[in-house]
């Protein structure tokens, strides 16, 4: 864990905290503040028309939840749901306002504190589609942390199923 | 020290605003000549309560003018100067002002002195001349105790299409209850056994005995609509009978002459009809007409003992309540898989928490819920004004103003029935000209109606007018191109072109009617609701318009279907009815997809699986179950694994934090805690129909 910076000592930038999940063999860290809760898998009830990533929706205390699977949005290989299984539930901010929804990710691993100035910037790689919703990498603890802009990732997907109820593919393919 | 007035502003204006709600209503049901006190007491109070406020909180232009008012009301309470026409209209006016007034202020805007001070000096004028004698003399009242007659004898034994044609036979028994005292005997022997039954026809036939002092006019209307569809036969009973049950009193003169018939003597009847709030089930005064005297009396509600509560305050308890109504299910559920000599009593609690959860969620329920008379309260007054400016004779005619709905429904409902009112008042309405000349009374009658039945509300606009004019609504559709010119429709087929947005065949357009914006909105907006809107004609005898909602918007009474692994909501609303297709009775359609055949009729099958992607227990029709399902008038059968259950579910939103989804109208949460999504079944065809096309 990095030394905690809270407050007291101004450095180069602000500190905030992030909370990192593991998805296949890359670490993630989105805005804790942003974290709604931490759940175990339970089945979903799917959503017609819905695109491939978006596995369904989830009863959270009566309000009625989409969940999305990282790894199908990420394009990674697809994993078996299991009792260890863990759903992130998060706030977005859209366009059309604030929206919860859970997403699946194979484990939840800590809250660490980055400095802003800790933060280097995602590499353009081009080929992979946009990278707009990465905010940037941070090292800690000598593993490399991927942040990521929630409200870009799944935000725009959230606001553009509001807006087109069948047309799952422009969802992944925003790269234009 | 020195209090800040201004934290009461509110709590003045909301008050204020009510009580001249109140203050209107009271006068328009005024009698020119023999005014009720305990009415011109309500108006006083009024006055003087803002008055008194206004001066309170230095809004010295309204206390000016309401002490003006309030001397001109003090002359009529002590019955120095008679109520005339004129004096009715000057506080109209004063009404209208006070709340302009009141508006500008709350708006901290600049008051119209002009008008306030011009309608100030009517109200002088009005006072300085008192002593000038009323030309109106006082209306005589309606001959009422009339001698009492022999009852009346009525055989209705409706055709078997009386039902399919749109009339309801119930719908006519509970008028004629409310004529006067009733006795009906069934007739059920053209009852066919139960496996021909088709529940569309009707096979009853009705013996009624009905109270003599009714008039035979009063009956005949009951029965307008069903005419050519039933035989009907209407005589006085032969031999004496016993004295009449209850001889009414003699009627109070009508208090609302202005906008009520006075002519007819109807309404001494419905005074009289003691066993009417016997019948009415639930609230006793379930269908107060306004005919009846003013017993609610608006000053009634101030010490009714209520409490004003913000609307968000009653949905967050909602929103718990239907949690707690889901974590009780889950409960309920759990209970039945437990044993041994604990578990009965467990299972015994849990029944009694799920009564008392029922109880509970009815209560909430109710808390949002608002008499129609909130909706009705305005078309006294616009009718009114209405007719004045253009010249026609109305009586309105307001019933069921006691029934309750939703709040939300109800403000969404108000638009659509002003236009409505509208219309009927504009276009249906003849002048008085004509109406003698076509054998009809002078003044028209504009109807509204609002009764409950079953889960649903339902809202009824008439008139005894000129009814819509086919021949002129099919050249127009003809001229515009929206129908062939060789096509024939049917009657029904031709009223629905009036729902077509821009569709208008006002002869001119008038400031109140006629700019073709409107039925289609009125459709829309009863859409939005979940409801649908009927309308009825019949030339020359006038035009009925029904629109149907849903009492509340938060439930739905639901039916479970299975899918695959999935779980859907159909509400029943929807729902024809369900069954299982025999192997071979299912045909294909090049184009069409399947078909199968239904009481005569051929309906699409839509396969929900395939609709919505699932991996089904069976795809053979024969093995699953057919829902039949009507939407936007058009039927179709909806392939299922399985039906589940019936229960009424809380709906709960997808486009809070998703989207919106051709062909599911919301979400539940169901007894496990899972959810299972609603089908739109109107949303549904629509989506179908576009894959069909695709």
């Amino acid at each position: 864990m990095s030394t905690n910076t809270n407050g007291s000592q101004q450095q180069n930038g602000e500190s905030r905290q992030v909370l990192t999940f593991v998805l296949g063999d890359e670490t993630y860290g989105v805005d804790i503040l942003r974290v709604q809760e931490i759940r175990g898998w339970s089945a979903v009830t799917k959503i017609p028309h819905a695109p491939p990533h978006v596995l369904g929706v989830l009863n959270l205390r009566g309000s009625i939840v989409p969940i999305v699977d990282l790894r199908m949005r990420f394009a990674l290989d697809r994993a078996e749901y299991t009792a260890v299984t863990v759903i992130i539930v998060m706030s977005v901010v859209t366009p059309a306002g604030r929206r919860d929804f859970g997403v699946v990710v194979d484990g939840v691993s800590d809250v660490v504190d980055v400095n802003s100035a800790e933060v280097k910037p995602a590499p353009e790689l081009g080929s992979r589609g946009a990278t707009d919703y990465l905010l940037g990498l941070a090292s800690i603890a000598e593993r490399m942390v991927v942040l990521l802009d929630i409200d870009r990732l799944i935000g725009r997907d959230l606001s553009s199923i509001a807006g087109n109820g069948e047309d799952g593919e422009a969802l992944t393919a925003d790269a234009a | 020290m020195t209090v800040d007035l201004s934290q009461f502003h509110d709590a003045f204006f909301e008050e204020s605003f009510e009580a001249l709600d109140a203050m209107e209503a009271a006068l328009l049901k005024l009698d020119i000549g023999a005014p009720d006190p305990e009415l011109i007491n309500t108006i006083f109070r009024v006055a003087h309560s803002i008055k008194g406020g206004s001066a309170t909180f230095g809004f010295t232009e309204i206390a000016s003018f309401t002490h003006s008012l309030e001397t001109l009301l003090d002359e009529l309470r002590s019955g120095t100067m008679p109520v005339s026409e004129q004096v009715s209209d000057v506080l109209l006016k004063s009404v209208d002002v006070m709340r302009a007034m009141l508006r500008a202020v709350q708006a901290k805007q600049p008051l119209d002195a002009q008008r306030v001070s011009d309608l100030q000096f009517d109200l002088e004028v009005i006072i300085a001349r008192k002593n000038q004698p009323a030309p109106s003399a006082p209306v005589t009242p309606p001959a009422a105790a009339a001698p009492v007659a022999q009852p009346w004898l009525i055989r209705f034994r409706p055709y078997p299409e009386l039902i399919a044609r749109g009339n309801d036979p119930l719908r006519m028994l509970r008028e004629l209850n409310e004529l006067g005292a009733m006795h009906a005997q069934i007739d059920a022997q053209s009852l066919p056994p139960l496996a021909d039954l088709n529940p569309q026809d009707c096979h009853l036939a009705w013996t009624i005995e009905l109270a003599g002092e009714v008039a035979e006019e009063a009956i005949r209307q009951v029965f307008d609509w069903a005419e050519g569809d039933c035989d009907l036969d209407i005589g006085r009973q032969p031999e004496p009978a016993l004295e009449a049950a209850v001889e009414p009193p003699p009627a109070p003169p009508s208090p609302a002459a202005e906008v009520t018939s006075a002519a007819q003597p109807e309404p001494a009847h419905e005074a009289g009809a003691p066993h009417e709030a016997a019948t009415a089930p639930g609230s006793p005064a379930a269908r107060p007409e306004t005919t009846t005297k003013a017993e609610a009396a608006p000053g009634a509600h101030s010490d009714s003992g209520s409490i004003r509560v913000s609307v968000d305050k009653i949905d967050e308890l909602m929103n718990t309540v239907g949690e707690l109504v889901i974590t009780q299910a889950m409960l309920s559920q759990l209970g039945g898989q437990f044993d041994g000599p604990q578990a009965e009593r467990l299972r015994a609690g849990l029944a009694q928490l799920e009564r008392n959860m029922r109880e509970l969620q009815e209560s909430v329920m109710r808390v949002r819920m608002l008499p129609i008379s909130f909706v009705f309260s305005r078309f006294p007054r616009m009718v009114r004004d209405l007719a004045h400016r253009l010249g026609k004779q109305i009586d309105l005619k307001l019933t069921g103003e006691q029934t309750e709905l939703d709040k939300t429904v109800l403000e969404k409902i108000g638009d659509p029935l002003v236009h409505l009112v509208r219309n009927c008042v504009d276009h249906g309405i003849e002048s008085p000209e004509k109406r003698l000349a076509a054998g009809k009374p002078a003044a028209g009658t504009v109807h509204l109606d609002a009764s409950h039945r079953g889960g649903n509300i339902a809202v009824e606009v008439s008139d005894d007018g000129g009814g819509l004019d086919k021949e002129r609504i099919l050249a127009k559709a003809r001229a515009r191109g929206l129908v062939g010119p060789n096509d024939t429709l049917s009657d029904a087929e031709i009223y629905e072109l009036i729902f077509l947005p821009g569709f208008s065949t006002a002869e001119k357009t008038t400031d109140v009617s006629g700019r073709g914006v409107g039925m289609d909105v009125v459709r829309r907006n009863v859409k939005s609701l979940g409801g649908k809107i009927e309308v009825m004609s019949e030339q020359g005898r006038g035009s009925r318009f029904i629109i149907t909602l849903p009492l509340t918007l938060a439930i739905v009474d639901g039916q479970s279907v299975a899918v695959g692994s999935e779980t859907y909501i159909v509400p029943l609303i929807s729902i024809v009815e369900s069954m299982q297709l025999k192997n071979g009775s299912v045909s294909r359609l090049s184009g069409q997809g399947e078909v199968f055949s239904f009481r005569g009729d051929y309906l699409p099958i839509i396969r929900l699986h395939e609709l919505f992607g699932v991996e089904p227990h069976t795809r053979a029709l024969h093995e699953g179950l057919v829902v039949v399902a009507e939407g936007d008038g058009r039927r179709v059968g909806l392939f299922v694994d399985d039906l589940l259950g019936q229960q009424q579910v809380v709906i709960k939103s997808l486009e809070t934090n998703y989207g919106h989804i051709d062909g599911i109208s919301g979400a539940t949460i169901l007894g496990d805690g899972s959810v299972a999504l609603i089908l739109d079944v109107p949303g549904l065809l629509r989506a179908a129909s576009m894959r069909m096309a695709a």
